[in-house]
């Protein structure tokens, strides 16, 4: 049971003297450390950390728990991350000794079990994507696409060609334009049309020999498959550019169809979004990339590669021979650890398992449309992929209702906001996506309580929630004189 | 498909409601000729148990820090995991939630990263740190565009080959295609001479990054080599290791207190954070207040509520992506939240004195070993500088893989050859010591090296290859 008085501070809680962990002795003989360091590299007093005993750690950090929202414990429909059911046996497998504990240095002949592992995640990834060659190293998604664009910058480079643009649509996700210009490209935005389709006419427009690629979102941000993908992508490829495609979306369509087979010739993963990865409260997450065969020798080094010698087991060791890498994007091999927990969650799926998630991930998001759109418009139409975004504009016009008061007025019910006002092409967007892993009893429970919201009196929504801790903090007060620590 | 609800009884009440016949008919968005006409070519499902089987398989095929005594370090370290460190990691309210965007529902993670923090400013002596990055690497590289954009004009960014080499070569291929150019700072004696530095920084020098202690183990002279970078008009990145704070005077009081790093990185594994064969890790970062504008990330803060009442949000949001999009000061979207929540409450853990305590067993274990092992006769010691946790020897039979099958055989993992990264040092091995070795574990690799000889290490350790 929740405990909302118990917040204080790790700082408030410190008494000199107390201790939790205590350490063995020294076992091997103590020399003065003056005699060990150099005197102006030794701290005169230790950090000034908190000093507590153990069962008030856990409690402190207990009691902080129960005051987050999880999908462990409620309906998150935040579009976008796909908040999906993390299973339990993925956490088992990635905390087992022998694969959660390997260093990363250890010699190749001591982890051929974690390299085969990985070896087949790659594969199974390339698959997926219908793209042949895959990187694991990238930390996240955002990392995956900045990963992507400097494959791309190095492709071109090798082929001499200079080329300056990249284009994203108004609707993609902020990272899109800022990976673009952390790889040195300039940024042109292509419009979107209030169905969330890219508009043709404006990509035609931005569309010259200086592309080096589209970065786009399918299914996108609003969760409509692009109809002009094919257009998209053979114009962009006829003018020499390639296609990136932000994986975001990939809970939509697996075994449905692939980037690779409509286009893409680079694509990222989120694996903490579509392969059930939990997200952490932030992270950590991975962003493993694939990329086409004429992209795979820039591709980060090293690459997990098999050989198979005559009548022997196979022999996994890192690939770090790749003299048109872009090089290292981080140090050691990737974040294994959400790595192991995607590659559970593909096996435990299998193929057809995987093309039912995405089935049914399009069913819930479908049905949960289809009850909102009468009192919350859908801007986008009847039909979406995974998720879709609905607006409260006329709710704000007519009634003063926002798309924030949605959201916090959701919290008194027990369930997550959407994302709000994301995209930022829809006015007072509240972007949904239910996941596969929710039931119809959970979708129809929250679209009664979003039909109820929108009835209720606006003063009780303006200053909703009312049943959390804490309600409606001021942020342009932390922003404009901000406390960013309780400092020693 | 474990994990999803629907009865075909709810499928077809649903798919009435849409105003369909079939799934397949919602999927027709996807225009025919991208559809998949085939399965995936993917191998069969697995139940829990034929899951939980394989995995176990797959496991015990690898050797690892619990069924081998592991000296190995180069920036990410077996220290002691405390149990409730994982208990409370472990809880589904922290690792299955997100950002939180929504404040009042993520008041924990929110109050625990004002707390993370907090402890990282009182670690480095700096004035503010993020709520985390991926890495130390990919910290020190945007630790590097930030000193870029504060210098404004200033292209160079100094970093010594004592630095770990794969933070310079994430730091590379970050500056891969912007203004910035490495110039390199050659450590033949295994740290940065104050000669060399004062030759290499002029008034086009943003940056230089201090390894402390650095990828050899040793201890720069940090103190005069931060009043020369700052001479010169250069910031100073400190690039620390955080254990190391238990007896290493802090970044932010380098050259006087401070006077000390503008910026400093960490990796945070050594933090609580399980070694999972690289990832994910803690990356870390704090700076000067002048600096916070540029600071790369998510940031918490601490604020009201309409009622009064002390809560926390993110802020200082405006130099993000999903607000400023191309004039972000970075790409990052995520952080690395469940483990700056396990370095938060490692740290609370182990309190000043733990750390202390800490860092006094690894700096007095790992001058044990490397002492026994250069008596043994076969390694010497490569770099006079003084070293805290890790060491360099040279193994006078030049054979370094010998030394490391020895190693397996006996049970060790038993330290990390230098030769991929420094062809001039390929007979010399990287060693590191925690507080978790025991004297019995140093003394049994001080002794294998003293009982084989050269050529006796060809026995294959082949026992876990055929498991």
């Amino acid at each position: 049971m929740r405990n909302i008085h118990d917040t204080q501070l790790l700082f408030d809680l410190s008494k000199p003297g107390r201790r939790a962990l205590r350490l063995p002795t020294c076992d091997v003989p103590v020399q003065p450390i003056e005699t060990l360091l150099p005197a102006g590299a030794i701290a005169e007093q230790a950090p000034a950390l908190p000093e507590l005993a153990e069962p008030q750690v856990v409690r402190h950090f207990t009691n902080l728990s129960t005051q987050n929202m999880s999908v462990d414990s409620h309906f998150y429909p935040l579009g976008s991350c796909t908040m999906k059911h993390n299973p339990k046996r993925n956490e088992r497998a990635a905390g087992l000794a022998g694969l959660g504990d390997l260093h990363p240095y250890q010699p190749e002949s001591t982890i051929q079990g974690m390299l085969a592992l990985l070896y087949d995640l790659q594969e199974f990834l390339s698959e997926i994507s219908g793209l042949p060659a895959c990187s694991l190293q990238p930390a996240a998604g955002a990392h995956g696409e900045l990963t992507a664009l400097w494959v791309a910058a190095a492709y071109f480079r090798d082929r001499g060609e200079q080329r300056t643009k990249v284009l994203v649509p108004d609707s993609a996700h902020g990272t899109n334009p800022a990976s673009a210009i952390m790889a040195g490209f300039e940024t042109v935005t292509v419009k979107t049309l209030k169905s969330g389709a890219v508009d043709m006419e404006d990509f035609r427009a931005k569309l010259d020999d200086h592309i080096a690629v589209f970065m786009i979102t399918n299914p996108n941000t609003v969760g409509i498959f692009e109809p002009a993908m094919r257009q998209i992508a053979d114009e962009v490829h006829a003018r020499g550019g390639l296609i990136y495609l932000d994986g975001a979306n990939m809970n939509a369509i697996l075994g449905v169809t692939r980037p690779g087979d409509f286009g893409a010739d680079m694509q990222h993963y989120n694996p903490h979004k579509t392969f059930s990865g939990p997200h952490g409260g932030g992270g950590p997450g991975a962003g493993p990339i694939c990329v086409t065969e004429k992209l795979a020798s820039y591709l980060p080094a090293p690459i997990v590669v098999k050989r198979n010698d005559d009548n022997q087991a196979p022999v996994y060791s890192l690939d770090y021979e790749r003299p048109k890498s872009i090089g290292r994007v981080r140090s050691f091999f990737g974040n294994t650890g959400v790595l192991v927990r995607a590659y559970c969650y593909i096996r435990t799926h299998g193929p057809d398992g995987l093309r039912r998630v995405s089935e049914q991930a399009v069913l819930n998001a479908n049905y949960l449309l289809s009850r909102v759109k009468h009192f919350l418009p859908v801007p986008q139409g009847d039909r979406c992929m995974h998720e879709f975004v609905a607006s409260a504009k006329q709710l704000k016009t007519e009634r003063g209702v926002s798309a924030m008061d949605i959201a916090k007025r959701l919290l008194d019910f027990g369930v997550h906001a959407p994302t709000v006002y994301f995209p930022q092409t829809v006015p007072e967007a509240l972007m949904c996506e239910p996941t596969e892993t929710e039931s119809k009893e959970t979708l129809d429970a929250f679209a009664e309580m979003l039909f109820r919201i929108t009835e209720e009196d606006p003063e009780l929504l303006h200053t909703a929630p009312h049943t959390t801790a804490i309600s409606r903090p001021d942020e342009v007060a932390a922003a404009r004189q901000p406390t960013l620590c309780h400092c020693g | 498909m474990p994990f999803t609800y629907n009865t075909p009884e709810d499928e077809a009440a649903m798919l009435a409601a849409i105003g369909v016949g079939s799934i397949e008919e919602l999927l027709e968005q996807v225009p025919a000729d991208f559809r998949l006409d085939r399965p995936l070519r993917l191998p069969a499902a697995l139940g829990e148990m034929e899951l939980d089987a394989h995995t176990r398989r797959l496991a015990t095929r690898n050797a690892s820090p619990t069924s081998h005594a592991c000296f190995l370090g180069g920036g990410a370290y077996d220290h002691f995991v405390p149990a409730v460190v994982d208990a409370i990691a472990s809880r589904g309210e922290f690792y299955t939630s997100y950002t939180p965007y929504q404040a009042e529902v993520a008041q924990g993670n929110l109050q625990a990263m004002f707390e993370y923090q907090s402890l990282v400013t009182r670690l480095t002596g700096l004035d503010v740190s993020n709520s985390s990055l991926y890495d130390g690497a990919t910290a020190a590289a945007e630790a590097v565009l930030m000193a870029l954009a504060a210098s404004k004009g200033r292209t160079e960014v100094v970093l010594p080959d004592s630095l770990h080499p794969e933070y310079r070569q994430t730091i590379a291929t970050y500056l891969s295609n912007l203004p910035g150019q490495v110039v390199t700072l050659t450590t033949p004696h295994g740290v940065i001479e104050a000669e060399a530095l004062r030759a290499s920084v002029n008034e086009q020098t943003a940056c230089v990054v201090i390894p402390q202690p650095n990828f050899f183990g040793c201890i720069e002279e940090a103190d005069e080599l931060t009043r020369i970078a700052h001479e010169a008009g250069a910031l100073v990145i400190a690039a620390y290791d955080p254990i190391s704070l238990g007896v290493l005077k802090r970044p932010g009081d380098w050259s006087g207190e401070g006077a000390g790093a503008d910026i400093a990185v960490a990796e945070g594994q050594s933090l609580g954070s399980p070694l999972q064969y690289g990832g994910p890790y803690l990356g870390m970062l704090a700076c000067r207040e002048s600096l916070v504008r540029r600071i790369p990330g998510r940031i918490v803060g601490q604020t009201t509520d309409r009622r009064g009442n002390r809560c926390f949000v993110l802020t200082l949001q405006t130099r993000e992506q999903h607000i400023r999009r191309d004039k972000a000061t970075s790409n990052v979207c995520s952080n690395q939240g469940l483990l700056a929540l396990r370095a938060t409450v490692y740290l609370a853990l182990l309190g000043p004195t733990g750390l202390r305590e800490t860092a006094h067993l690894c700096l007095q274990k790992s001058h044990y070993l490397a002492e026994q092992l250069c008596q043994s006769g076969r390694f010497e010691k490569v770099f006079a500088a003084p070293t805290f946790k890790e060491f360099v020897l040279r193994d006078r039979q030049a054979d370094v893989a010998g030394f490391i099958n020895d190693g397996l055989e006996h049970g060790f993992l038993a330290g990390i050859p230098l030769g991929r990264w420094y062809p001039e040092l390929a007979d010399c091995v990287l060693i590191s010591v925690t507080e978790k070795r025991t004297r019995e574990e140093l003394d049994r690799l001080a002794a294998i090296v003293s009982s084989t000889r050269h050529g006796d290490a060809i026995a294959a350790h082949s026992a876990l290859q055929t498991a």
